[in-house]
């Protein structure tokens, strides 16, 4: 299980959040690798190299390579962050850039414009977010965020992926118990995996 | 009009620089003010910071100068023009995190009493996006084009009704021949000629 956690907090709502599911996961046999993106100082910037060298292996590209083993390791998926601009931080959509990539999470082959799945290994993605905006104004912009996720990433994952979607909207409109019950849920939903 | 060109590409020789030279070639020869943001030229940084995001709400949340200034061109400029690659159906990190860092509270938008978002880019008349696509039209439809999204409609939400809204999208570009990027690049000219 590969737990990726963004936010430039190291103590946040979205990092009880994390602390929830992660309560929720040790209740199973999981083996779990957390990664928290802020943290480790991941660059989000794909680089002029990686872009030149797309198809070059990964040794070349150490930062990523560690990335892609887990990547290649997990059979479930969550990410935890903050929706910023109705879809991911800037820092997680790096990590998406420079992390599933040619040779790790798809392949094109040669004169091709449809990419070939490779992470047949996940199963399941789950989305814990929170965003500041209410429900009614995020399906006005079309949850872009949410897009990325269950349409263009779970092409690559395997064919039965399932995904789980789990928002807190209006967060800063939330009082104590709407906050406490979506802990709750997500900590629940930790334990159900 | 005083536009701004915002460029989100690693590599200067690639077919996304050529549209951005083309299309602001366009516009500066029909005597637009063109500022061109090439954001990995510039080194821009992609992710807020965490002293950015505790300042977020603070009433000056803008404590990078190269901020700063993309904020004061944001401010007077009549027109974005957004020229970016789609990857995984969005914008690259660094214009995602263009976005983020930039229109902060106080440029793109502000918080009223009831802590609701109010607009603030009421002075943006034109909003253009230009994206090449490694996919076919039809799969971008699917998976639905979240870049375009990002501009059109989260964007919306600050600008005024009557921001006009032009897209052009190239796709399949990994297969693309060298005539069909030559007859985009005239597309571009052409429309950015209109503008």
């Amino acid at each position: 299980m590969l737990v990726v956690y963004c936010h430039p907090f190291r103590e946040s709502f979205v990092s009880a959040a994390r602390d929830r599911l992660l309560a929720g996961l040790s209740a199973g046999a999981h083996e779990v690798r957390l990664r928290d993106l802020y943290a480790e100082g991941f660059r989000p910037e794909l680089s002029s190299f990686e872009r030149t060298n797309q198809f070059a292996p990964l040794a070349s590209k150490p930062d990523v390579a560690e990335h892609a083993v887990d990547l290649q390791w997990c059979e479930a998926l969550v990410l935890v962050y903050p929706t910023w601009w109705s879809s991911q931080p800037a820092m997680l959509k790096g990590w998406f850039d420079r992390v599933w990539v040619h040779g790790v999470a798809y392949d094109l082959p040669e004169g091709s414009n449809r990419i070939r799945r490779r992470l047949t290994n996940i199963r399941r993605i789950a989305v814990i977010t929170t965003h500041g905006s209410s429900k009614f104004i995020n399906a006005l912009q079309g949850e872009p965020g949410k897009r990325v996720i269950t349409r263009a990433l779970r092409v690559v994952c395997h064919p039965l992926a399932r995904t789980t979607w789990i928002p807190l909207y209006r967060l800063d409109l939330a009082d104590e118990r709407q906050r406490e019950q979506f802990l709750e849920r997500v900590e629940r939903f930790g334990r159900s995996l | 009009m005083r536009i701004l060109l915002v460029l989100a590409h690693p590599n200067t020789d690639s077919f996304t620089h050529a549209i951005g030279t083309r299309a602001g070639d366009a516009l500066r020869a029909k005597g637009h003010q063109v500022d061109l943001l090439d954001l990995y030229a510039l080194g821009f940084r992609a992710a807020m910071s965490a002293d950015e995001r505790a300042a977020y709400e603070s009433g000056s949340p803008i404590i990078d100068p190269m901020v700063a200034e993309h904020a004061e061109l944001v401010k007077a400029t009549d027109a974005i023009v957004f020229v970016y690659p789609t990857w995984w159906s969005g914008m690259p990190a660094i214009l995602k995190g263009w976005i983020e860092r930039v229109l902060v509270p106080g440029v793109a938008f502000h918080f009223n009493h009831a802590g609701k978002v109010r607009p603030g880019l009421g002075h943006i008349r034109k909003v253009v996006g230009i994206s090449t696509y490694g996919s076919r039209r039809l799969y971008v439809k699917l998976i639905n084009d979240n870049g375009r999204r990002t501009a059109y409609r989260t964007l919306r939400l600050n600008t005024s009704l009557r921001t006009r809204r032009t897209w052009l999208a190239f796709y399949a570009v990994d297969t693309s021949s060298a005539k069909q990027r030559a007859a985009f690049l005239d597309r571009v000219e052409q429309k950015m000629s209109a503008l």
